[in-house]
């Protein structure tokens, strides 16, 4: 009894130890990359962010800052294979899936049409599974906005509206974070896609009341019919590039 | 002393009232001209209605080739019997179906002369007309008749007696090509035009096809198409597959050619608009070869290019050039507008221009129909009008499905009685001034939601008035009149070549009047489904004089007009004394 709870306690020494270890190298590999970001050096940057993911695959950071430095090299697969294989390994990482998802959406605007396509419904399985394992706000949001990008045809836009409500439902009792206006600007876009004026601008007037500076509430405030249809329709043109940069997460959280 | 103005009060009184009643009547002008439809649809009055019908295959794949071959419904304009009057030659396509020659009877009416021209056979078992072309391939200064097919081409010779001869055979056009789209120039400047035919699927015959793998590889970069053929006129009625020699080396999902000289250097440059993936641009190197120069023209696209007009629209005095794809809902990709940087580059001005989306495009023209010296663009689009049911899911489902094969028709869904893209309004772009297009074709009458392809553009009734006859298919087409009621001036030519091909395909005229040239030239049928004039039209505005006119003609011989008056057709032949320029006059 007392031998094994003494290997016990060795083991799980052990793996504390190795996790230290660990996390340290992969703190080590991302003040390299920092560095080889800040020369330019893309290549570099994105080998020791490979690294420092795999060892730390739940780093929100990481994973976003690694895709970004993608999007700069225009190395889109190299993204989307080094996050494929992290999920085949990692299956219950959310951050790995949601990454993964974006790595795809990162592809997008660079790709033909039909790609396109193909892209975004990969993504949007990857975000599903981020949000079976983690229903938080980020995996809500960003299913949910993912869901409105779809063409009207195949009537995906509910379910955006449905992820969206519970993104909202998820910020409304916590600290106001900064970026929790996103949702109050695509819920309405959501709204309206599903021909819910009237709803729509009632969360906008909503969220200009807790973010009363909001350029994009306010412009869509202002309009109406055609005027407001460009200005929601140009946020979803597969053509331009969606910012799928997480930084806000950690940076001024609170505002 | 300084002398003091005294205003002339009776005098201004005078202006003032007879200023206001011309105001008035300016205001009322506007206000009719606004009212008024500037396109009038004549298609019944003129007996011009008969519909087209796309081919029904009877082979294993029938279902699934019915989504992707509601093509065929063609025209072709040109003088045959040169009376003074453009005629039009339509194509239809099942089986059974004839073609259609309308000959103009000079009043805004038709007659079908096609089956005494010899020129009604286009369809049977085995062939299905696709396209129609006018060239005079023996310079005997009559138009002769292309018809292009999915299956072998017909050459008719026109014998200028109002009757036509198969000489397919003889020519040695007589080979099994699936070609969508034929244009006629004369790359070498040998003074005969040659033949360059857009193939869309590989030559497999697609009646009873041996293989179920005939169908685009991909969606974006396919190269298992038909590609582009090129036939040297011999200038003894043959023709010679010259397609390696001259270096155009293409395999993709041609729909469209178009041909212009970008660099003003005197020889024809092409376009190649392919769907299913890049759209080619080759430049001609001058030695009766072209060079492939697409990266660094155009870039490598993923598009699904339909059409390639040529024109200069902003009056910069190179030719730009304009390119239709699928922008819907499901689809952004947005058509190309190819502004001539005058260095064998262009730069897509479609956003800036509002000329980016017409929905599922199909033939786009330039003209000038009000007459304001700036070029317009006519636009038609839609695919499949049928039920209220969308096919786009069902394509959905098979390009997400993993590792499927999409060269084989197996693979693809039956489009049924579903709708894709269907029930598009047609475009019409008025040039305001060279930097920005607004649509007008609500106003003017030319919205129609029909399944357009193509567009013939000519002024059938000689007043300077450009009209449009527009293909629809498995429908009746669309012949619109000009009405433009402005009186805004015009001015035209055509050009008769002597050391250059007699139709003068390639021919370049420069006009100057009021401070502004004009670039316009003669065009070997550009633009998808349909052949317009090969008249040279101008639009002046306000112009009464003109002060210059050069042609360009493709032996390179230039010559100086005496400016002509405005508002007149004129007849110009080749190296005549500039002083024998004639008022083209009808015969009847």
């Amino acid at each position: 009894m007392t031998r094994n709870f003494c290997s016990r306690l060795v083991a799980t020494a052990f793996i504390i130890s190795t996790m230290c270890v660990r996390l340290s190298a992969s703190n080590a590999d991302y003040d390299k990359a920092v560095k080889a970001l800040g020369a330019r050096d893309y290549t570099t940057a994105l080998r020791y962010l490979e690294s420092a993911i795999s060892d730390d695959p739940d780093n929100v950071r990481y994973a976003s800052e690694y895709r970004q430095a993608a999007i700069q090299a225009r190395d889109f697969d190299r993204s989307v294979q080094f996050f494929e294989k992290l999920a085949s390994e990692k299956p219950n990482s959310a951050n790995v899936h949601l990454n993964f998802g974006f790595a795809y959406v990162d592809k997008i605007p660079a790709a033909g049409s039909i790609t396109q396509v193909i892209l975004a419904n990969n993504a949007l399985k990857e975000f599903t599974k981020a949000v079976e394992l983690q229903p938080n706000w980020i995996n809500y949001y960003t299913r949910g906005m993912s869901y409105l990008f779809w063409p009207k045809v195949f009537n995906r836009a509910p379910f955006g509206v449905a992820d969206l409500e519970k993104a909202l439902q998820i910020q409304k009792p916590g600290l106001r974070r900064s970026y929790y206006v996103k949702t109050y600007v695509g819920l309405g876009d959501g709204y309206w896609k599903t021909d819910d004026l009237k709803r729509a601008r009632a969360i906008w007037k909503e969220g200009l009341k807790q973010f009363p500076d909001n350029p994009e509430l306010k412009a869509r405030l202002a309009q109406k019919g055609d005027e407001l249809k460009a200005t929601i329709e140009a946020g979803f043109d597969p053509g331009k590039r969606v910012n799928t940069d997480l930084k806000e997460l950690w940076a001024n959280s609170q505002n | 002393m300084r002398a003091r103005y005294r205003p002339a009060w009776p005098l201004l009184i005078v202006l003032a009232i007879t200023g206001a009643s011309v105001i008035s009547f300016a205001g009322t002008h506007q206000q009719n001209q606004q009212d008024q439809r500037w396109f009038e649809d004549v298609t019944h009055k003129a007996g011009i209605h008969y519909r087209h019908h796309t081919r029904r295959f009877n082979n294993p794949y029938a279902e699934i080739m019915q989504g992707y071959t509601k093509l065929g419904a063609a025209a072709a304009v040109g003088d045959y019997d040169r009376d003074g009057f453009e005629d039009i030659f339509v194509t239809d396509s099942c089986s059974t179906c004839k073609n259609h020659l309308y000959h103009n009877n000079g009043n805004f009416t038709f007659a079908d002369v096609a089956e005494q021209a010899g020129v009604a056979d286009g369809n049977d078992e085995e062939n299905a007309s696709a396209g129609a072309l006018w060239f005079d391939f023996n310079n005997d200064g009559f138009p002769d008749l292309l018809v292009v097919r999915f299956g072998h081409p017909i050459l008719y010779q026109n014998l200028g007696n109002g009757k036509f001869r198969n000489v397919t055979k003889a020519s040695g056009l007589d080979r099994y090509m699936n070609a969508i789209k034929a244009i006629a120039f004369d790359y070498d400047n040998d003074g005969y035009v040659d033949l360059f035919f857009g193939c869309y699927f590989q030559p497999i015959n697609i009646f009873h096809p041996s293989t179920p793998r005939f169908f685009p590889e991909s969606f974006e970069n396919a190269n298992n198409g038909g590609g582009v053929i090129v036939f040297h006129n011999n200038k003894d009625g043959t023709f010679t597959d010259v397609t390696e020699r001259v270096g155009i080396h293409t395999t993709g999902w041609t729909l469209d050619l178009g041909h212009g000289d970008a660099n003003n250097d005197g020889f024809e440059d092409l376009y190649v608009a392919n769907d299913f993936g890049t759209d080619r641009f080759y430049v001609n190197n001058g030695n009766g070869t072209f060079t492939d120069k697409t990266e660094s023209a155009i870039g490598f696209d993923t598009k699904k290019g339909m059409n390639a007009d040529w024109g200069d629209f902003d009056n910069d005095g190179l030719l730009d050039i304009y390119v239709t794809n699928i922008t819907d809902d499901y689809m952004r990709e947005g058509n190309f507008l190819w502004h001539n940087n005058g260095n064998l580059t262009f730069t897509d001005v479609s956003r800036e221009t509002g000329t980016y989306d017409t929905g599922w495009g199909w033939a786009g023209k330039f003209f000038d129909y009000d007459n304001d010296g700036w070029l317009d663009l006519y636009v038609v689009n839609g695919w499949v009008s049928g039920g209220k049911e969308s096919y786009v899911p069902d394509i959905f489902e098979m390009i997400t499905k993993p590792g499927v094969d999409f060269s084989d028709a197996r693979n693809w869904p039956p489009i049924g009685n579903k709708s894709l893209s269907g029930y598009q309004k047609k475009r019409l772009f008025h040039n305001e001034n060279g930097h920005m297009f607004k649509d007008e074709a609500a106003r003017q009458g030319l919205d129609s939601i029909k399944d357009g392809r193509g567009i013939a553009v000519a002024d059938f009734d000689n007043d300077g008035r450009l009209d449009l006859f527009v293909t629809n298919a498995d429908d009746e087409p669309y012949l619109y009149r000009n009405v433009l009621p402005t009186g805004a001036h015009w001015v035209g030519f055509l050009l008769q070549g002597t050391k250059s091909n007699a139709a003068a395909i390639g021919a370049q005229v420069r006009l100057t009047a009021n401070g502004q040239t004009y670039l316009r030239y003669v065009n070997g049928g550009n633009g998808f489904a349909s052949q317009s004039t090969t008249r040279v039209h101008f639009g002046l505005g306000k112009a009464t004089r003109i002060d210059a006119v050069e042609i360009r003609w493709p032996s390179g011989l230039k010559q100086t007009l005496p400016p002509p008056a405005v508002d007149h057709w004129y007849k110009f032949i080749e190296n005549e004394p500039a002083s024998s320029i004639q008022v083209l006059e009808p015969r009847r």
